[in-house]
């Protein structure tokens, strides 16, 4: 078991190298280096004269080590991230790249995490519900609305939310994490009421398609399981349907479900993305995005690095715990 | 064809009188009891004439910008005129705006003086059907000085309709392309992967490990925002269908390494080894045609994710650029909440993007049922 974790891990180790050697070549294919926008923004913006920029971009060339060979500046981001979580300067914000993913890494986490959660419960209630009235009139409406939650792009569900809080119920503030009023003010339970309305629309979004995944494993599975026959012999001892279902069958048909886990949360993750970016909700997602548009090169990189990292982690996380439930998983 | 077949063996076997069923006429008796296979089938051909043949569909050119008509509402089709009598031909009224003094936004109503009389199979602007036959005939139109506009107009006054339909050659194509690439890429990968085994084998398989744990969504996100958009279109179109492509493979190279391996140890493949084929030949000849059937279904299921994923950087304003048009890039200017807001008919292209990622679905769903027609139904 522990052979099997550190072997996990080691593979872990690896894949993280090559998304981080990934992350560095994205940035470095556009044409013109970090410095150089640099330059560019400081005369537009701040109306510098070209000299002067162009010596302050010098500069910021020796200070972040620009004039090094490329391979040298890949391992210099890496070591500056391992050692010192430095992960390079935001031309946009004028911040370090760090303490930004640092102030909005948890919220997407806390939002991607709520809406897995939630989709979970839900669906695996659904599939549950559902699977014994196979082909019923609820059974087909819920693997109709299934087909169709996985079928309708998540921005365009963000889109019509949008629509409908702004447009019909005339909420004012939908692309924050709080009312004005609340966001300076200390956690009570009327500013959780207020984030909760604030935050329930990208959960709803982002945690719809995976309702859909989850009740048609579930379904699927306890379909499967409804048919072995040790089920047909509880029935038979004479057991309630509801003892046979809930003892017998359910929990033999959970596996696949956390075995999918893994592959939950970047979905979750991708849902929270599309959802936040179009709402423009303050968490990591449209600050990748805007990085994208200003070619705010080592946001975009340290992000790509982020969402990876979220990836294996995750991926490891849904291995161990499937290993730690089902004795039957050879470690190999 | 077949009763052809059946009688050259016949005079072979003179004692073989019963019609066998090919491969595949056992996959198509089997794929046609599915009924969402058929739904499925119907949406995918439907959605693909007409993408095909838009220019016969679109009254108007969709290309062609016209300000005045900027942001018209869906027109509605009357059959009852304003003295209440019926009309067999169906007609539209002109609209006109007015702007609310008090708000400054736009009220659109019709004036119901004049009705325009709505005609099938009319000249109209000229196109190039198929881009080959110079011709100017279209499903319908309306008399002279009115307008339809089934589904409304975009902010350049282009109709809604006609531009989704010609999107829909774009967005389709691609996916279509996106996963044909990936298929060559990861079919072979898979083939020699399961044929050759050993540290081939475990090579190429944690090679796929680690590209299935990028970040897919952020990664297509990146390396589409770095395409100049001062590209011309083709090269803009071909690039994203290879970024699609990138980290899409992975599925298919699994699949047909599960199937290969399993066909590596049968018999026909031990007779053409023991007869002297050569790998090339026996990867080629035997063991590709018998994933193809595999294949063919993995890439239906895979296009719906290239749709999806075209349509949400379209939106975004980093996949296709204009002039060309896709589903996604007609719902761009609805990213705008002002515009969302007065003109919420621009998400109407929503619908075909469903329709085809359902259709897609459905068929692939039919088609995996069907491509193992000897397997034992429970």
């Amino acid at each position: 078991m522990i052979n099997y974790i550190l072997r996990r891990l080691v593979m872990a180790v690896f894949v993280l190298i090559m998304i981080s050697l990934v992350s560095f070549i994205v940035i470095q294919l556009p044409p013109g280096d970090f410095a150089q926008n640099y330059k560019r923004q400081l005369i537009n913006r701040s109306g510098m004269a070209e000299e002067d920029a162009e010596a302050a971009a010098d500069l910021f060339r020796e200070r972040y080590g620009l004039n090094d060979p490329v391979p040298i500046q890949y391992f210099n981001w890496v070591w500056g991230i391992v050692t010192r979580g430095d992960f390079g300067y935001s031309m946009s914000y004028s911040r370090d790249v760090g303490e930004l993913i640092a102030e909005r890494l948890p919220r997407t986490l806390l939002l991607a995490l709520l809406a897995h959660l939630t989709s979970s419960i839900i669906g695996i209630t659904v599939g549950i519900f559902v699977a014994p009235r196979q082909y019923s009139l609820s059974d087909n409406v819920a693997s109709f609305f299934a087909f169709l939650f996985t079928s309708v792009p998540r921005f365009w569900i963000a889109l019509v939310l949008i629509y409908l809080l702004v447009f019909t119920f005339g909420q004012q503030h939908v692309s924050s994490f709080h009312s004005p009023q609340y966001a300076l003010a200390p956690w009570s339970w009327a500013k959780l009421w207020d984030f909760i309305q604030h935050i329930w629309p990208v959960i709803f979004i982002a945690g719809l398609g995976g309702i859909a995944r989850n009740m048609r494993v579930m379904r699927g599975n306890l379909l499967d399981v409804l048919n072995a026959q040790y089920v047909t012999t509880a029935r038979s001892k004479g057991l309630r349907e509801s003892a046979v279902l809930m003892r017998h069958a359910v929990p033999n048909a959970m596996h696949p479900i956390v075995m999918n886990q893994g592959l939950a949360l970047p979905y979750m993750v991708q849902g929270e993305l599309q959802a936040a970016v179009v709402m423009s909700i303050p968490s990591i997602s449209p600050m990748f995005y805007d990085s994208l548009i200003f070619q705010d090169i080592y946001v975009t990189g340290s992000i790509l690095l982020m969402y990876g990292v979220l990836l294996v982690v995750g991926n490891l996380l849904a291995d161990i715990a499937l290993a730690l439930l089902d004795p039957r998983i050879r470690y190999s | 064809m077949s009763e052809l077949n059946q009688t050259q063996e016949g005079a072979l076997e003179p004692q073989e009188t019963e019609h066998h069923e090919g491969y595949f006429e056992l996959v198509w008796r089997k794929f046609r009891k599915s009924k969402p296979a058929i739904i499925g089938a119907v949406m995918v051909v439907l959605l693909a004439v007409l993408s095909l043949f838009s220019d016969f569909f679109s009254p108007t050119d969709p290309m062609e910008l016209n300000l005045q008509g900027s942001f018209t509402p869906p027109q509605r089709i009357h059959f009852v005129d304003e003295a209440g009598t019926w009309h067999l031909r169906p007609f539209t009224y002109l609209q006109y705006v007015d702007l609310d003094l008090e708000t400054f936004a736009p009220i659109w109503s019709e004036d119901r003086s004049q009705t325009y009389d709505l005609k099938f199979f009319v000249r109209g602007w000229e196109y190039k059907l198929l881009g080959l036959i110079p011709m100017d005939l279209h499903l319908y139109g309306v008399e002279e000085g009115g307008t339809v506009y089934i589904l409304g107009t975009d902010k350049f006054g282009r109709d809604v309709w006609g531009r989704a339909c010609r999107a829909g050659r774009i967005s389709l194509s691609m996916a279509l392309f996106g996963t044909l690439i990936s298929i060559a890429a990861g079919s072979v990968l898979g083939v020699v992967s399961g044929y050759y085994g050993g540290w081939i084998d475990n090579l190429l398989q944690r090679f796929v490990e680690m590209v299935r744990s990028f970040p897919q969504l952020p990664l297509w996100m990146a390396l589409s925002a770095i395409i100049p958009p001062t590209w011309d279109s083709l090269s803009i179109f071909v690039m994203m269908s290879i970024i699609f492509a990138l980290l899409s493979w992975t599925t298919l190279a699994r699949e047909v390494r599960g199937k290969v391996m399993a066909f590596r140890e049968t018999d026909f493949i031990l007779a053409a080894k023991e007869m002297g084929a050569s790998d090339a030949r026996i990867i080629f000849v035997h063991l590709y045609p018998n994933c193809l059937s595999h294949i063919i279904v993995v890439l239906t299921m895979s296009i719906p994710s290239i749709i999806m994923a075209e349509a949400f950087l379209s939106f975004l304003g980093i996949g296709i650029q204009e002039p060309w048009v896709s589903w996604g890039l007609m719902m761009h200017s609805a990213q705008n909440l002002e515009t969302l807001g007065g003109h919420p008919w621009i998400m109407i292209p929503v619908v075909f993007i469903v329709v085809a990622v359902l259709g897609f679905n459905f068929l692939g769903d039919g088609l995996r049922d069907a491509a193992d027609p000897y397997a034992i139904v429970r």
